[in-house]
């Protein structure tokens, strides 16, 4: 009897002991991103009240960096150009690729085919697409022959003209971006059953009207998801401008996001502690933007289950 | 009136056929103008590769080149780069980053879902939130880390710090919850140690699993751009992305044209391929993930 009890009580023991090889397993996991992740992370809030040029060590200036940052000019055209970047790539792209969804979530001949076509700007780097639209975009390439008619120009400085290298940059973006938010539109749209649509339809609704008051209410979770993703990755912009423009993010700095000003600041003067504000202040941006996300997708009133 | 015997249908059958009819064509149109508009970039990459230099921006352009050259833009490319070495450290890193992230990926996401340990919960929810966290904040506290470390300018700084995702842990643990508990406790009752039964059973379930997982590794690190340009100051160090800068501005000068796009054609093909081949894992591994864009 006593010895059944001692079994037991062994055996609970066991099973309770191996339970720690789940902390054996995840260990390494948790080290690396104590190394790689947690530990930059908190110094780069350090680092961001800091004076440090990699040369002599970090010293503590308090909050310097921000209010001087405040009074860069640099810094406030990079805001400026981040959200004209954010605004202008994000809107067109939610919108654009909704319609091509839509479009193709339709039965057609020749569609599989055609969406392998449409899909092609999701294979290469934004490295690539930045060298290829640089080429499309030459002066007197591709691009300016398209819009002769309009214009009547044999020659057009797109990437050099301070008021066209935004917009173009943007234009690669969509043109890069949309593949992959139309993916995620089609499967929201592939997601909503059938027979709500028949449904509406019984009820005497035209499709329109079953677009609007069935399925676009039910998409309002991917419509939330495909607005905070794009509008993060907009708000880090970096490789395109980097790329596209003349002198990393010029002219005159037109391109220079907070993702380049960051890079110009730490990799081009140094200035390492700048640097860490802006990425402290661009940490803040975008945080904002995913709370925003959680907040607005929590609400599941309109939720299929 | 009598049944109709011939084989023609009524006027409004006829007309109904023809609405549907047109209706198709108009949305192959439309999705073709589209798919026309989306995918020439591409092709217009592919094709000026073998075109020669002048004729890439001819008016109007050509659909195939009047006058093929062959490989001799992308001679003239690794005559001017050294190509050969990018595209081995591309490879190399890449190959790195997935087998490792794959591994440990599996064992971390394996201890979340059948181990109950304290802390479990915790480390759970902060590997999650890692994910919410862009790349950007971390760049120059990083970088001063692996200065410290003396691994600037090195592989070991280049393949390192991006060797292991949270994603795929995340991604792992999904996976690893429906491994049978009856399964791993006969090997225990057979005597297997924890890790062998993790090496032997655990694993070879999860890696058919993580197909789509490898492709979106290997695209973060194949794509990767910005750690790569501020790591690897050395030519020799670099990855094809950071190559690429040396081709931007093809028009002001050298390299033209014509190498430019045939560098660039080279460092899609891997992806073209995999896309081609593993379609179904390429876009499942998108989704899930939500990179790119």
């Amino acid at each position: 009897m006593f010895s059944l009890y001692r079994r037991a009580w062994s055996e609970k023991n066991v099973i309770a002991r191996r339970q720690y090889w789940g902390l054996i397993f995840v260990l390494p996991c948790v080290i690396f991103f104590a190394v790689f992740f947690l530990y930059p992370l908190v110094t780069g809030f350090y680092l961001s009240l800091t004076k440090y040029t990699l040369l002599r060590p970090p010293v503590f200036i308090g909050f310097d960096n921000y209010v001087n940052l405040f009074n860069d000019r640099l810094f406030l055209k990079a805001i400026n150009v981040t959200l004209g970047f954010v605004v202008g790539s994000t809107a067109p792209t939610v919108v654009l690729s909704l319609f091509v969804a839509l479009l193709f979530y339709q039965k057609f001949p020749g569609r599989e085919g055609l969406k392998l076509i449409f899909f092609s700007p999701l294979l290469p780097s934004v490295a690539v697409v930045s060298v290829i639209w640089v080429v499309l975009l030459h002066p007197s390439g591709i691009l300016t022959n398209i819009v002769r008619p309009l214009t009547g120009k044999a020659e057009i400085t797109w990437v050099h003209d301070l008021t066209l290298s935004p917009v173009v940059i943007v234009l690669a973006r969509i043109w890069s971006a949309m593949p992959f938010y139309m993916l995620i539109w089609l499967a929201g749209l592939t997601a909503i059953p059938q027979e709500l649509r028949d449904a509406a339809r019984v009820d005497g609704a035209n499709r329109i009207q079953s677009f609007w008051s069935v399925e676009l209410p039910l998409l309002r979770p991917t419509a939330v998801f495909v607005m905070a993703v794009s509008t993060i990755s907009a708000f880090q912009g970096f490789a395109l401008q980097f790329v596209i423009s003349p002198n990393q993010g010029g002219p005159v700095d037109v391109n220079t996001t907070l993702g380049i000003l960051i890079w110009k600041y730490g990799f081009q003067f140094f200035r390492m502690g700048d640097a860490a504000a802006v990425s402290v202040f661009l940490f803040a941006c975008i945080m904002i933007v995913t709370g925003t996300q959680i907040a607005w997708g929590r609400s599941d009133r309109y939720s299929i289950n | 009136m009598a049944k109709s015997t011939t084989p023609f249908e009524s006027d409004a059958a006829f007309e109904a056929r023809l609405r549907r009819r047109i209706q198709k064509l108009i949305l192959f149109s439309t999705a073709a103008l589209i798919a026309i508009l989306f995918g020439f970039p591409m092709y217009f990459m592919a094709v000026s590769a073998f075109k020669a230099e002048a004729e890439i921006l001819s008016t109007p352009f050509n659909w195939l080149p009047q006058e093929f050259v062959g490989l001799q833009h992308f001679e003239g490319a690794f005559e001017r780069a050294p190509i050969g070495q990018w595209y081995v450290n591309s490879v190399f890193i890449a190959a790195v980053q997935v087998a490792v992230g794959i591994f440990f990926g599996a064992m971390a996401g394996y201890g979340f879902a059948k181990f109950q340990f304290s802390g479990k919960r915790i480390l759970f929810a902060l590997i999650l939130s890692i994910m919410a966290v862009p790349f950007q904040i971390l760049l120059i506290p990083l970088y001063v880390e692996i200065r410290h470390f003396g691994w600037h300018n090195t592989y070991a700084g280049l393949i390192v710090p991006g060797m292991l995702s949270a994603f795929a842990i995340f991604l792992m643990r999904q996976f690893a919850l429906s491994i049978p508990d009856e399964l791993l406790d006969s090997a225990r009752i057979d005597g297997a140690s924890e890790f062998r039964i993790f090496i032997s059973i655990a694993l070879p379930l999860l890696a058919p699993a993580s197909a789509s997982l490898a492709i979106i590794l290997f695209l973060a690190s194949w794509n990767n751009f910005l750690w790569p340009l501020v790591v690897a100051q050395d030519r020799n160090l670099w990855t094809l992305p950071v190559g690429m800068t040396v081709f931007s501005q093809p028009y002001r000068g050298e390299p033209s044209i014509g190498p430019s796009m045939a560098v660039s054609t080279l460092a899609t093909l891997p992806v073209a391929l995999l896309f081609l081949f593993f379609q179904r894992y390429f876009i499942e591994g998108m989704m899930v993930s939500g990179i790119k864009g």
